[in-house]
């Protein structure tokens, strides 16, 4: 036996075991009560209905979770879907459960098809509306919503001068599409649709979008001049933040 | 080996090594499916979900029932005593092997809980539940008839105890997703480092009493201190999970505080470890024994304690939060703790229950090469993981890219990764197939006197 050894008396050890666990058991019990009074606020619990919970037992059901990150809980595999609906909005979400090898056809990674029912669609669709409006920090950093409303209101002081911009209040784009924080979450987000096509995708998107996203629902735009979709087009690229902070 | 009961040990470890092998295949499997591009025909069939469940749920069931062989073999040569039921023993292991099996093969053909790491169905956590009832209450009736309490005993027992009641905290449904996921990691966190700390501080204390000869009093009044240190930094270290889930910020004050002081206790496991086996009475052999308890807590600190670190505070871990990053830090930490643990147990306990002659030494060269192929594979795992973890971290969270635009730079790492896990494989075949054909070394019979563990145990009644 050392010296040092010897100093700490077992008294004290005893002490310092039974100390250092009695305190951080009671801080933690003591912070998960007060947590569970927070809870309901944060998350909008009076917005869990009936069909969000279904969802959350489909959602289980087809193991969504041991591919995906939900709050960055899960399996690395696929993407998080803590704020998809915020990003892809409703339809996306629906033709990518109801059809994954189709809208993966061309993906290195796939999504099996899992033969969900149309109630089940609809359910996870409205699990997935409820958790991206839980309040978490602003957690992931890549779908901040301080960052979606930063660069959109920068660019929109700008808009007022862009035909693009007039246009998209014109055909009322933003009654199926979000931008910033104004829109419905039906159709895909603008600032999201900008960072991963170019204009040139975007403007053949408007002239027939059933072609390249079948049963997305959107209208087609043949109405306007190439010139006018072009600048619908290059208006929404521009919305893409720079990389980097 | 000083009593009959202890033998009951042996078909556990056997079970356990077994599935180790089938988890590690299924691993490499998982990495096979993040560099190639598996059809959309198999991947209906045979998603990367249901893969993951069988690699996540064969881990915790290997390490359980060695945890459990391990209390097996322990309680008779602490209490004194043998084991009081051990027909029951044998039954529980059926049962849980049983268990087992259903759950993988259910997976298969999707029934599932469908909550990661908990995917059991609800139904077989019965099951389960019965088998840890059946498990505690035979180590309970025997430590109660014996009377002999010992804080290693203490330590392991309640371990176990806070191990069970965890489970029961994941079998329900939560239908709010953030209150879900709280105390799912209860279950997940306080396991990990909580309930299986107490266990493996435990075991250590155990095998360094047997092994070095340094004496009881010394290791358990250390083994106070580290325990008192773990749970004081693990339970409120619990925290750093609760940072973006959907719960109030000051999370962020308290697991970024005390998850930042959770390498301690670990670096106090690693320095005391290494003093007692330097400063035992007798050397400590055989020599494959010490290099994986020393193997063992150098990797934990590394894998558990360093990686750990790495990510815990909340102004990186917002950022690496859910990335590859997580797996890096979750490969080395449980390979460093639990499994390198569990096998050094088996090296110390096999020998011994297989009764080899000449002071329980064997031939331990295969044993060195599984050691350090399997250790160096993992290692390197991590590492790949980890550079794949930091690419996603760069590309998807502060460049804001596309998730499957991030996932493109990182397939030739999980080629890496999975380079790695050929060589673990190997390594693991190797060691398992050395535990379970263990031979008398050739000069085992003149080198020492008696017993090491023998001995000290019957001076300690």
């Amino acid at each position: 036996m050392t010296e040092k050894e010897e100093a700490v008396k077992e008294k004290t050890a005893k002490w310092v075991f039974w100390g250092g666990t009695l305190a951080s058991l009671a801080l933690f019990l003591g912070l998960t009560i007060e947590t569970h009074r927070q809870f309901d606020a944060l998350t909008h619990a009076d917005k869990l209905s009936l069909e969000v919970v279904a969802g959350k037992r489909a959602f289980e059901k087809h193991n969504c979770n041991d591919c995906h990150t939900v709050l960055g809980f899960g399996a690395y595999y696929a993407p998080d879907l803590t704020r998809a609906y915020n990003r892809l909005g409703e339809t996306t979400i629906r033709r990518r459960l109801e059809n994954p090898e189709v809208v993966f056809a061309n993906s290195f990674r796939k999504m099996p098809n899992q033969g969900l029912s149309e109630e089940e669609v609809t359910n996870i669709t409205a699990y997935l509306a409820w958790i991206s409006g839980i309040e978490n920090n602003d957690w992931p950093p890549q779908h901040s919503e301080g960052t979606w409303k930063r660069s959109t209101e920068r660019i929109l002081a700008a808009a007022a001068m862009s035909p693009g911009a007039a246009l998209i209040k014109q055909e009322q784009c933003l009654s199926c599409h979000k931008l910033g924080d104004s829109g419905a979450a039906i159709g895909t987000r603008f600032e999201w649709i900008g960072k991963r096509r170019n204009a040139l995708s975007i403007a053949e998107f408007l002239v027939d979008a059933e072609k390249y996203a079948p049963g997305c629902g959107m209208p087609s735009y043949t109405h306007l001049s190439a010139e006018q979709r072009q600048s619908v087009a290059q208006f929404i690229t521009a919305l893409s933040a720079k990389p980097g902070r | 080996m000083l009593f009959k009961t202890q033998k009951i040990a042996y078909p556990y470890f056997v079970i356990a090594l077994l599935l180790f092998v089938l988890q590690v295949v299924v691993g490499l499997w998982l990495s096979v499916n993040y560099f190639a591009t598996v059809p959309q025909s198999v991947v209906d069939v045979f998603p990367f979900s249901t893969a993951r469940a069988i690699h996540t749920n064969l881990l915790v069931l290997w390490l359980l029932l060695g945890f459990m062989g391990a209390t097996f073999y322990l309680i008779p040569e602490e209490t004194g005593r043998e084991l009081e039921w051990p027909r029951l023993a044998l039954a529980q292991l059926a049962l849980l092997s049983v268990t087992g099996v259903v759950a993988i093969v259910g997976f298969i053909f999707g029934w599932t809980q469908g909550r990661p790491l908990l995917e059991i169905p609800r139904p077989l956590d019965l099951a389960v539940v019965v088998g840890a009832l059946m498990f505690l209450a035979n180590v309970g009736i025997t430590v109660l008839k014996a009377r002999r309490w010992t804080v290693t005993q203490g330590s392991l027992l309640g371990g176990l105890t806070f191990l069970a009641l965890l489970y029961l905290i994941g079998i329900p449904f939560y239908s709010n997703t953030a209150v879900d996921w709280y105390y799912w990691w209860w279950v997940i966190h306080l396991w990990v480092e909580g309930a299986w700390e107490l266990i493996a501080a435990a075991l250590t204390s155990f095998l360094l009493i047997k092994m070095t000869g340094v004496h009881r009093s010394v290791v358990e009044k250390w083994l106070y201190v580290e325990l008192g240190l773990f749970l004081l930094t693990g339970i409120a270290g619990t925290g750093h999970h609760y940072y973006w889930l959907g719960a109030p910020r000051y999370w962020l004050w308290v697991g970024g505080f005390f998850s930042a002081l959770e390498p301690f206790p670990i670096l106090l496991m690693v320095v005391d470890t290494y003093r007692h086996t330097r400063e035992g009475s007798h050397g400590f052999r055989p020599r494959l024994t010490w290099v994986y308890l020393l193997g063992g807590v150098v990797l934990h600190f590394v894998g558990a304690g360093l990686f750990g670190f790495a990510h815990t505070l909340p102004q990186i871990n917002y950022y690496t939060h859910g990335s590859q990053v997580t797996t890096s830090h979750g490969h080395l930490a449980f390979f460093g703790a639990y499994v390198l643990l569990n096998l050094t147990f088996f090296y110390f306990a096999m020998p011994r229950l297989k009764d080899l002659p000449g002071d329980c030494g064997f031939e331990e060269k295969l044993g060195h090469w599984g050691f350090w192929t399997t250790s160096l594979g993992v290692l390197g795992m991590s590492l790949a993981f980890a550079v794949a973890g930091v690419l996603q971290t760069y590309l998807e969270r502060m460049q804001g890219q596309d998730y499957m635009a991030t996932q493109a730079p990182i397939r030739f790492w999980m080629f890496v990764v999975f380079l790695h896990g050929l060589v673990v494989v190997a390594g693991v075949v190797m060691t398992v197939w050395h535990l379970l054909t263990l031979r008398p070394a050739a000069a085992a019979t003149a080198s020492s006197t008696a017993r090491q563990g023998e001995n000290i145990a019957i001076e300690a009644v």
